[in-house]
């Protein structure tokens, strides 16, 4: 599509975006598979309509405020990235735009203190637990009263109790011969809300011949503060992270998100002193399930009976970073049915802290994903994020697990249907 | 009341868009090197807020345009300036789909996949499939008479168009055609299919289903020219065979779709997909006799899809061909001309030597069993003078279809892209002839103000 | 009143101008729907004949409307093609022009389709005397309003035909017809609905009620014999196997089974429909492309019976009044007015 973006004047971002805006020849092809777009039916709300009010607003014909309930609205899912057949880089488009207009953009008091409490929480555990124990214990409390959006529905997907995170040592020793030393990224709230997952990840890298190390100097991966414009605060953690791997030989990550972030640090860091170290290390971050592939996967014994399994392809991981197949491999191999649910390229609606800002759209979405994983006929649900586990379980009365926690109580020879009724 | 606050009477504010930003992405469709701001943009839930919208417009005499998903190559959803746009993507809803009866009675914005969709398990399907079908709407291919790769066999969507509910420009409700193959009286229904919305807006449509092959033989052949596999095309066609579908791709859209879907097409200077589909004696039969022919048809490698995996592989390729030349080329303009099939080769020629003589590269992917070609002139609209030369040469590749003894376009429609080039496929009697069936139904020239029909032609202020 | 017999377009225009009310005619085998009412001049086509381009590689053909069926026909067997649509009444003298016009198709319309399937283009006289294009003589175009498909069914109401283009397929190298007899009406409309959703690729389907199943396969020689094994394997019955049946569906097509009836009509119809039809005084009749569309021959009461019932007819032989219910008000006066303004022609 024609520009006239002033690239010059906009630095390397600028350049990302114009050749985003550029590539897209607006066939509307990417319009089925965005989820805002299937919800509300309207061109603004698709990636296309996206695509075109950036345009518009970098070359200065539409002012920014105007553009941004749309572009606010946008889940950065990428499922437009999968189904674009002209290659737009929506992905790098969405997050250059947002940290290229966050300084720009005016926000209510309010809304910034929300914003900010949020972005020096979360991603910090040590300030995040206790906030979120405060929330679980108020839930009772709270749960009758007429709560605005904005708070009810983070409350609703605050767990009934929060689980007790162990204290870990410093090194995971693999079982049988080594094939392999790599490091794991804790991550932030799922730390505090499931640690499970991260235990059931070192259970199953080790059972997997690999010795995981636990690097105390690293951080969260920073992509919420990236999605949300915070240039700054995301890369001061990402640059502890550049710090903390850079010995390593691969990143394990068990939340999408967490691993398209870190795969993001080269568009951070874009014109920095940081970008070559930044590339090299993107490209050493492995999700759990593409590594244990890479590695050759030991299966678990297989379940004690049968076991009919829904996967959903967490957005992060099946458009941002192309893993589809390997989860579903690794299930199949672990003696488990797959079952595929109908779209399964949109986006169930939990996207980072999306249903804290826009409620209404993940619900429907969170309710529509729901119907179509209750569909297959399963008897549980496995995903590889738990933002998206988090958001499907409060829609779905199915048990859902992370895939590390599902291969672990396989590896422990449990029978996990009897395990997550408990 | 003026126009705007009667129309605030009959929407909700998120279902009347006026805003800039509201509006800004509505301004053109596939097309985008034309743009035009409508006055507003109404998202009707219903076929009454439709009759609703389109009278208030007739009162006041403001120029209206129905918009499906706003991926018509021809501007063919292009807004009129100052006009409304009449948005159906909510009107999505398959009202009912009879088996029994093998029809599907639908809303014009159901996007023309879910249509197969929702009548697999009955073992039918909506057999037209124009590329864009994950997300075209059946209300715009039926105001384009869309076609696809299959439709040599079924024909276009007029064929498979049984019934419509339409509002007239002036606003009158009517009921075209009804729910069986057979009617009696005139075949209105056919007649309103292909007419670009310029006598109406689709309320409500009714689908022929089929019955889903039996069988499919999907076959790739790579050729070291254009010509060598158009050549083939004559020689399959001639032979007897009746193909579900013949495509062409050249070596630029090859690339272009190989980057963007990975099919795991040969590298060649040209593609031919043949497929024949129905029952498995019948299509193994056919096979032999196809094989046969292909094996002497001096084709440098010979593909047959194994499995359902490997042919929707190759045709998921072909059908992102169009988009994927957005690769290769910030800006691209489709043709969509036809040629008798016997002239396929020269006609290739031709525009090869015309890309030359322009300096302009062309890519080609197209429905070759129907002689209905899509050049892809690419250019470089940043490039003072390229839109023009690329307007130039698709011209003249129009130009040679007519004198081909062929059409202006086979599916994309004229809109207003090649509405100047309709003097030189019709004469005078045949465009007046349009124009008072326009006059008669939209007096006022309110539905689709400024697509289909010249200006020559109009002969009014 | 004397009629008049133009051999050119030029002489239809003529005509046209010249007479307020006209009444054109092909063949003359549909008489209900040719002959000249009261006022009006016979304008007979049958001078306006041929074939003007045939190229047997491009499968289309363009004719005069006056070109009789057999003709276009036997031109096309001599190269291994056929009209798909089947027109009716061929073996009678139909022409082109009057098979548009009555829009009528014959049993192997289960197949591909009908005559609105496969017209292309056509030229015609509208009611000021000019010669109007449209459509193409390619077999897929999309270019301004499809006037052709106008034409079919419409009885001649918004212009003359003159010349006429349509795509043709290859004809099936061999066919096999097999016959069953089923209990009941029930049991055959069962049948029926069974075989509709199956991907056979039947050439024909027809029922003669109450009981009898016609199919008809066609393909190469080497298949036919397998498929029809499974056709009789789905219908649970042997059946009667036509291996010549070429002559039984001329016949069929031809009408003949109507010869006794007083009145010929076309009545669509479909699965539906076919118990209520079959509840109603009507003669001997057979209904094609899987219960579609039922021909049938009656008399005055049959006909009255089908109009209180409120469905749809059209007669060929027998009635004044043939078309029932008359085509929709508003947007069919539009263009009749835009065509038509003086109604010279039918339907005005
Ligand atoms: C990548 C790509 C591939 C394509 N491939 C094909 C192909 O293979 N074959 C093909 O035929 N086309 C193809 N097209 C063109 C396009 O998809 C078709 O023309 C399609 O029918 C347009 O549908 P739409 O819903 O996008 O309609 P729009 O573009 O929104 O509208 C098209 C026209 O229909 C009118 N319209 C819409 N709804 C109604 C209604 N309810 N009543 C009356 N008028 C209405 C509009 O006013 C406009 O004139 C392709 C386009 C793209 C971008
Ligand atoms: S699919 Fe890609 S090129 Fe097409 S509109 Fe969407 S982003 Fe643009
Ligand atoms: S990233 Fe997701 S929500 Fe955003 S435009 Fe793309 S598909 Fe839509």
């Amino acid at each position: 599509m024609q520009h006239r973006i002033p690239v010059e004047t906009l630095g390397k971002e600028g350049e990302v975006m114009a050749h985003a805006i550029e590539a897209c020849v607006h066939c509307g092809f990417c319009l089925p598979t965005c989820p805002t777009y299937v919800v509300l039916q309207e061109e603004m709300d698709s990636p296309r309509g996206r695509i075109f009010l950036m345009k518009e607003v970098l070359e200065g014909n539409l002012p920014l405020e105007e553009a941004l309930p749309y572009l606010d609205r946008c889940l950065a899912c990428q499922a437009c990235v999968t189904a674009c057949p002209s290659g737009v880089p929506y992905g790098e488009l969405i997050a250059a735009f947002r940290l290229h207009t966050e300084e720009k953009r005016h926000r209510y008091p309010l809304e910034r203190a929300f914003r900010l409490a949020l972005l020096r929480t979360l991603p910090h555990p040590e300030r995040f637990r206790p906030l979120a124990a405060l929330g679980v214990g108020l839930k009772p409390l709270l749960k009758p009263l007429p709560l605005p959006k904005a708070l009810r529905a983070p409350l609703e997907l605050l767990p009934e109790r929060l689980p007790k995170e162990a204290p870990y040592p410093e090194v995971y020793p693999a079982k049988g011969e080594r094939k392999a030393r790599v490091g794991l990224l804790l991550g932030c709230a799922q730390r505090v809300l499931r640690p499970s997952i991260n235990e059931a990840t070192l259970r199953v890298l080790q059972e997997n011949g690999v010795e995981v190390v636990l690097l105390r100097e690293q951080a969260c991966c920073g992509a919420l503060n990236l999605h949300a414009g915070d240039k700054e605060g995301a890369r001061a953690l990402a640059r502890q992270n550049l710090k903390a791997f850079r010995e390593v030989e691969y990143v394990v990550t068990n939340a999408a998100g967490c691993g398209s972030g870190m795969k993001e640090y080269p568009l951070l860091f874009l014109g920095e002193p940081e970008e070559e170290e930044a590339r090299r290390l993107a490209a050493k971050v492995k999700d759990l399930t593409v590594i244990l592939e890479a590695l050759g996967f030991t299966p678990p014994p297989p379940p004690p009976r049968p076991l009919r399994v829904a996967y959903h392809d967490a957005c992060h991981l099946a458009h941002a970073q192309g893993v589809r197949e390997a989860p579903r491999r690794l299930l199949k191999a672990a003696g488990v049915e797959v079952l595929e649910p109908k779209e399964w390229e949109l986006c169930c609606g939990s996207a980072g802290t999306y249903n804290l800002f826009q409620p209404e759209i993940a619900a429907a979405l969170g309710q529509r994903k729901a119907a179509n994983l209750k569909a297959t006929g399963a008897e549980l649900v496995v995903t590889g994020n738990i933002g998206c586990l988090t958001q499907i379980q409060a829609h779905l009365d199915l048990p859902v697990l992370h895939t590390a926690e599902l291969l672990a109580l396989l590896y422990a020879g449990k029978d996990p249907l009897l395990e997550t009724l408990a | 009341m003026g126009f705007l606050e009667e129309l605030r009477a009959l929407f909700p504010p998120g279902r009347l868009l006026t805003k800039e930003a509201e509006l800004a992405p509505y301004e053109s469709d596939a097309l985008t090197a034309y743009r035009k701001r409508p006055l507003a943009v109404v998202l009707p839930q219903r076929k009454e807020e439709v009759v609703e919208a389109v009278r208030l417009c007739h009162r006041h005499g403001v120029p209206f345009v129905a918009r499906g998903s706003g991926t018509s190559l021809s501007g063919g959803s292009l807004p009129v300036e100052g006009g409304l746009v009449i948005a159906l993507n909510r009107m999505n809803r398959i009202l009912r789909l009879d088996p029994k009866a093998r029809i599907a009675v639908v809303e014009p914005g159901v996007v023309n996949l879910e249509v197969s969709r929702a009548a697999a398990p009955y073992g039918l399907y909506y057999a037209p499939d124009p590329s864009s079908q994950p997300i075209s709407t059946i209300g715009g291919n039926v105001a384009f008479n869309s076609g696809g790769a299959h439709c040599l066999k079924y024909g276009m969507t007029a064929n498979h168009v049984l019934g419509l509910e339409v509002v007239t420009p002036e606003g009158e409700v009517v009921r075209l055609g009804g729910e069986g193959l057979e009617g009696v009286g005139p075949d209105l229904h056919g007649f309103f299919v292909g007419t670009e919305g310029l006598l109406g807006v689709a309320l409500e449509v009714t689908l022929r289903l089929l019955p889903k092959p039996e069988a499919y033989h999907t076959l790739l052949a790579a050729y070291g020219s254009l010509e060598a596999a158009g050549e083939t095309v004559s020689r399959i066609l001639r032979q007897g065979l009746l193909p579900g579908a013949i495509e062409i791709m050249d070596r630029l859209a090859i690339e272009a779709a190989e980057a963007a879907v990975k099919a795991g097409y040969p590298r060649a200077e040209a593609l031919l997909i043949v497929e024949l589909e129905g029952p498995r004696e019948e299509v193994a039969e056919e096979a032999r006799v196809l094989e046969a022919l292909i094996r002497e048809s001096g084709a440098q490698e010979v593909r047959v899809a194994r499995d359902e995996a490997e042919r929707q592989a190759i045709w998921k390729g072909r059908k992102a061909a169009f988009s994927a030349v957005g690769r290769l080329s910030p800006d691209y303009i489709v043709q969509d001309g036809v040629v008798p099939r016997s002239r396929l080769a020269e006609a290739l020629r031709e525009i090869g030597r015309l890309s030359q003589a322009y300096g302009l590269r062309v890519a080609n992917v197209f429905h070759a069993g129907d002689g209905n070609l899509h050049p892809l002139v690419l250019y470089d609209g940043k490039k003072p003078g390229e839109l023009e030369r690329a307007e130039a040469l698709a011209g003249e590749i129009l130009r040679l279809c007519i004198q081909l003894g062929g059409s202006l376009t086979g599916e994309h429609g004229i809109g207003v892209e090649k509405k100047a080039y309709m003097p030189e496929m019709f004469a005078k009697e045949d465009l007046e002839a349009m124009e008072r069936v326009k006059r008669a139904l939209d007096p006022k020239g309110l539905a689709n103000r400024g697509k289909v029909l010249p200006e020559v032609a109009h002969g009014r202020g | 009143m004397a009629g008049v017999r133009p051999e050119r377009v030029a002489e239809v225009q003529e005509a046209v101008r010249l007479h307020p009310r006209l009444r054109p005619r092909g063949g003359g085998t549909k008489p209900a729907l040719s002959t000249p009412r009261e006022g009006e001049v016979a304008l007979d086509l049958s001078g306006l004949r041929g074939i003007l381009a045939y190229e047997p590689e491009e499968f289309v053909f363009t004719a005069y409307a006056g070109t009789p069926l057999q003709e276009v026909e036997e031109a096309l067997k001599a190269h291994g093609q056929y009209l798909p649509f089947h027109p009716p009444l061929a073996g009678r003298g139909a022409t082109l022009g009057g098979t548009v016009a009555a829009g009528l198709s014959g049993p192997l319309r289960a197949r591909y389709g009908g005559v609105r399937d496969f017209l292309l283009g056509v030229r015609f006289v509208d009611g000021e005397g000019r010669l109007v294009r449209g459509g193409g003589q390619v077999v897929k175009n999309a270019a301004g309003f499809p006037f052709h498909r106008l034409m079919v069914g419409a009885l001649g109401a918004f212009g003359v035909m003159v010349e006429l283009s349509f795509k043709v397929f290859p004809r099936p190298q061999a066919t096999r017809t097999l016959r069953v007899e089923m209990e009941s009406l029930e049991a055959a409309l069962e049948a029926l609905e069974r075989l509709r959703l199956l991907p056979l690729d039947l050439l024909a389907l027809d029922l003669v009620p109450p009981g009898r199943l016609e199919i008809r396969l066609g393909g190469f020689p080497e298949s036919l014999r397998s498929r029809l094994e499974r056709l009789q394997a789905l219908l649970g019955r042997e059946g009667e196997v036509l291996e010549e049946d070429e002559a039984h569906w001329e016949a069929v097509r031809d009408l003949a089974f109507l010869e006794e009836s007083p009145i010929w009509a076309k009545v669509p119809a479909g699965l539906a429909l076919i118990p209520r039809l079959e509840g109603l005084p009507l003669g001997p009749r057979r209904y094609l492309d899987g219960g579609e569309v039922l021909y049938a021959g009656l008399d005055g009461e049959g006909l009255e019976a089908l109009r209180r019932e409120g469905l749809p007819y059209l007669v060929l032989k027998g009635a004044e009044d043939p078309l029932f219910p008359p085509p929709p008000a508003p947007f069919f006066h539009r263009l009749k007015e835009a065509l038509d303004p003086r109604s010279r022609f039918p339907l005005g």
